[in-house]
């Protein structure tokens, strides 16, 4: 099997300088955990991040050059097209770029392949490939997928493979013209980063009376049964849970 | 409003008795919904409603999609599979039932959406930018290929701002057709209910399969991060039984958890400590058996909405924080239940 590990141009998120980005290293450790021989591949200009992926269990990156205002999508899908593997691995977001998260899935979209997103293990399936994948709440599902196929990989799969310094220096970087197709530029301005305070409990909307009752008044303030008999105490609480939608008990 | 039988008696140096308007005497108005009978446009407000409930995140989801409906006469649209509750409390205007055939199909969800949005054509669609939200949101931006901004940390109907380049940037634009919200950045509705009529779902489109099979994977409740658990059941001091408690904890299908004493005398792992030096809890329900609720405790508290305690003494601050407060012995209230749960409920 033929894994194909997208790398992109890392940053910090402290100091700024190029560095890998963490899950991208946790999708080479997926990848290799398949036993499948695994390559990177990188759009746009040969980066510091890129080398240092090197050394977290790949031998080989192929960097296809691109310019500044050129199309990842359209280069990495044309590359991807030309020598399909069975398998692109990608992080479920970047760090260091635009990071919206889009790009796996345009990739999937442009190649017409099937993608599974937030990866946690993987494994040889019958039919294919089984993923499983991280859902809120702690909840996992299990996916199988038909190769070829894209996957994203979440920030709980298993941790990256410890960074080796011979193996950086030996790996290999092959340098190729990408396909340059020019990318519609968006209307956004940049600017540094300014924290906001998160929304805690109800400020805004509702008339001035409600926002001061949601202020003030202690949450809760729900119903208090004193010295219930044990056996109505339980039935109680067992309704409420059931009301939340609990019921997993139930059907057990 | 209505105000008491007399009116407040006034100092009026005219020398006139003053008379209560009329409309202030008169009797409070039956609740109302309020109805956006002819919308200019609609906003789509997306949401798993994973157990047929709406979670915090997807309540600011709508929230925030009333942000953009309410200064041009818009209408929202909560699109969901199935709930269980009233969308209309929640700020939904309308509501769009869409359920695949198959309840863990997410590319016959996507094509459902993509589907009614090109029926109605909402301005916008917005998502809870989580696993499941995030996921379906960027399937139907690359399907669609439309603009898409991710994870918006502030939104007006003017603005979207999202954080980019590991963070140390943001970016300022037009909100685009499709946003995923992130978690804690917009206060959900509060104030009277909308209408949440139906709308008509859409004709399913043709569904590109790749997905082979899904299914959730059992996963035990103990095996859960605390932090992430939808469930946790906690005990503290007033607790001898820990067996007990564990057992009851894998009936109910939760998570357990445990206070500082708890901790501290070795009877739970750390990993388990709710609280400001332990774990802050983002679960859906909280039952706290034999704990005081200590100030230490209630901040791993703060983002859960229901609440449940167990405890002797009535004044305890737990008691007063619960939604369901049992004032009783957990020794014996822990064994009834379990025998409850043994028994089928
Ligand atoms: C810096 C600092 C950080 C801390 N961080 C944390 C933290 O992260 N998490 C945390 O939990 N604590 C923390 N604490 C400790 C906290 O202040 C409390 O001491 C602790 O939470 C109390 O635990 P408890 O409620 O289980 O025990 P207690 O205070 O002993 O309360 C026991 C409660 O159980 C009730 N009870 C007794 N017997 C029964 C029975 N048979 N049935 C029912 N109810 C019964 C009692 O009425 C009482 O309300 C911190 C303290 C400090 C100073």
């Amino acid at each position: 099997m033929r894994a194909v590990v997208l790398l992109s141009a890392g940053r910090h998120p402290l100091s700024a300088r190029p560095a890998p980005v963490p899950v991208e290293m946790q999708a080479i450790a997926l990848a290799r955990g398949l036993g499948a021989d695994v390559a990177g591949l990188h759009a746009g200009a040969p980066d510091l991040a890129v080398r240092e992926a090197l050394g977290q269990g790949m031998d080989r990156v192929t960097v296809l050059r691109i310019g500044e205002a050129d199309d990842a999508v359209a280069a990495l899908a044309a590359a991807l097209a030309a020598d399909p593997p069975d398998l692109v691995l990608a992080g479920n977001r970047g760090r260091g770029g635009e990071d919206s998260g889009l790009l796996p899935y345009l990739l999937a979209e442009a190649l017409g392949w099937p993608i599974a997103a937030n990866a946690v293990a993987l494994a040889a399936a019958a039919e294919g490939l089984a993923v499983i994948q991280a859902r809120a709440r702690g909840a996992r599902w299990r996916l199988v997928v038909a190769p070829p196929a894209v996957v994203t990989v979440h920030p709980a799969a298993p941790p990256a493979l410890p960074f080796a310094y011979a193996r950086a220096r030996r790996g290999r970087i092959e340098e190729q013209e990408g396909r340059s197709a020019p990318l519609v530029p968006r209307v956004a301005e940049e600017r540094p980063y300014r924290p906001r305070p998160r929304v805690i409990g109800v400020a805004g909307g509702g008339s001035a009376a409600e926002r001061l009752r949601a202020a003030t008044e202690v949450a809760g303030g729900g119903r208090v049964l004193v010295d219930p008999p044990p056996e109505e105490a339980a039935r109680e609480l067992l309704a409420w849970l059931r009301a939340l939608g609990f019921s997993r008990s139930a059907d057990e | 409003m209505r105000v008491g039988q007399r009116p407040r008696m006034r100092l009026d140096r005219r020398g006139v008795e003053a008379v209560p308007p009329a409309a202030m005497v008169a009797a409070e108005p039956a609740p109302r919904r309020r109805v956006v009978a002819e919308p200019a446009y609609l906003i789509f407000a997306v949401a798993e409603a994973e157990g047929g409930r709406l979670s915090r995140h997807e309540r600011q989801v709508l929230g925030a999609a009333r942000r953009l409906a309410d200064p041009g006469g818009g209408a929202v649209v909560l699109v969901a599979p199935s709930l269980a509750e009233d969308a209309g409390a929640a700020g939904a205007d309308r509501l769009l039932s869409l359920a695949a055939a198959e309840r863990y199909d997410l590319e016959a969800a996507t094509a459902l959406l993509a589907a009614a949005a090109a029926r109605y054509s909402p301005r916008h669609v917005l998502f809870a930018e989580n696993e499941g939200g995030g996921d379906l949101a960027r399937r139907l931006a690359a399907r669609l290929g439309a603009p898409f901004a991710a994870g918006v940390e502030a939104l007006s109907a003017r603005e979207a701002v999202c954080p980019c380049r590991a963070r140390r940037a943001e970016l300022r634009l037009a909100p685009p057709f499709l946003l995923s919200l992130a978690p804690d950045r917009a206060a959900p509705h509060v104030g009277p209910a909308h209408e949440a009529s139906p709308l008509d779902p859409p004709a399913a489109g043709a569904v590109r399969r790749g997905i082979l099979t899904a299914a959730p994977l059992p996963v035990t409740a103990a095996e859960v991060p605390l932090a992430e658990a939808g469930l946790v059941v906690a005990a503290g001091n007033g607790v001898k039984d820990f067996a007990g408690f564990l057992r009851l904890c894998s009936a109910l299908g939760a998570t357990p958890g445990a206070s500082r004493v708890v901790c501290d005398a070795g009877a739970m792992p750390r990993a388990a400590q709710v609280g400001a030096s332990g774990t802050v809890l983002d679960a859906l329900a909280y039952v706290a058996f034999g704990i005081a609720g200590a100030p230490q405790h209630l901040q791993g508290l703060g983002r859960v909405e229901h609440v449940a305690a167990v405890n002797t003494d009535i004044h305890a601050a737990m008691i007063a924080r619960a939604e369901l407060a049992i004032v009783q012995d957990a020794r014996r209230v822990m064994p009834a239940l379990l025998a409850l749960l043994e028994a089928g409920g």
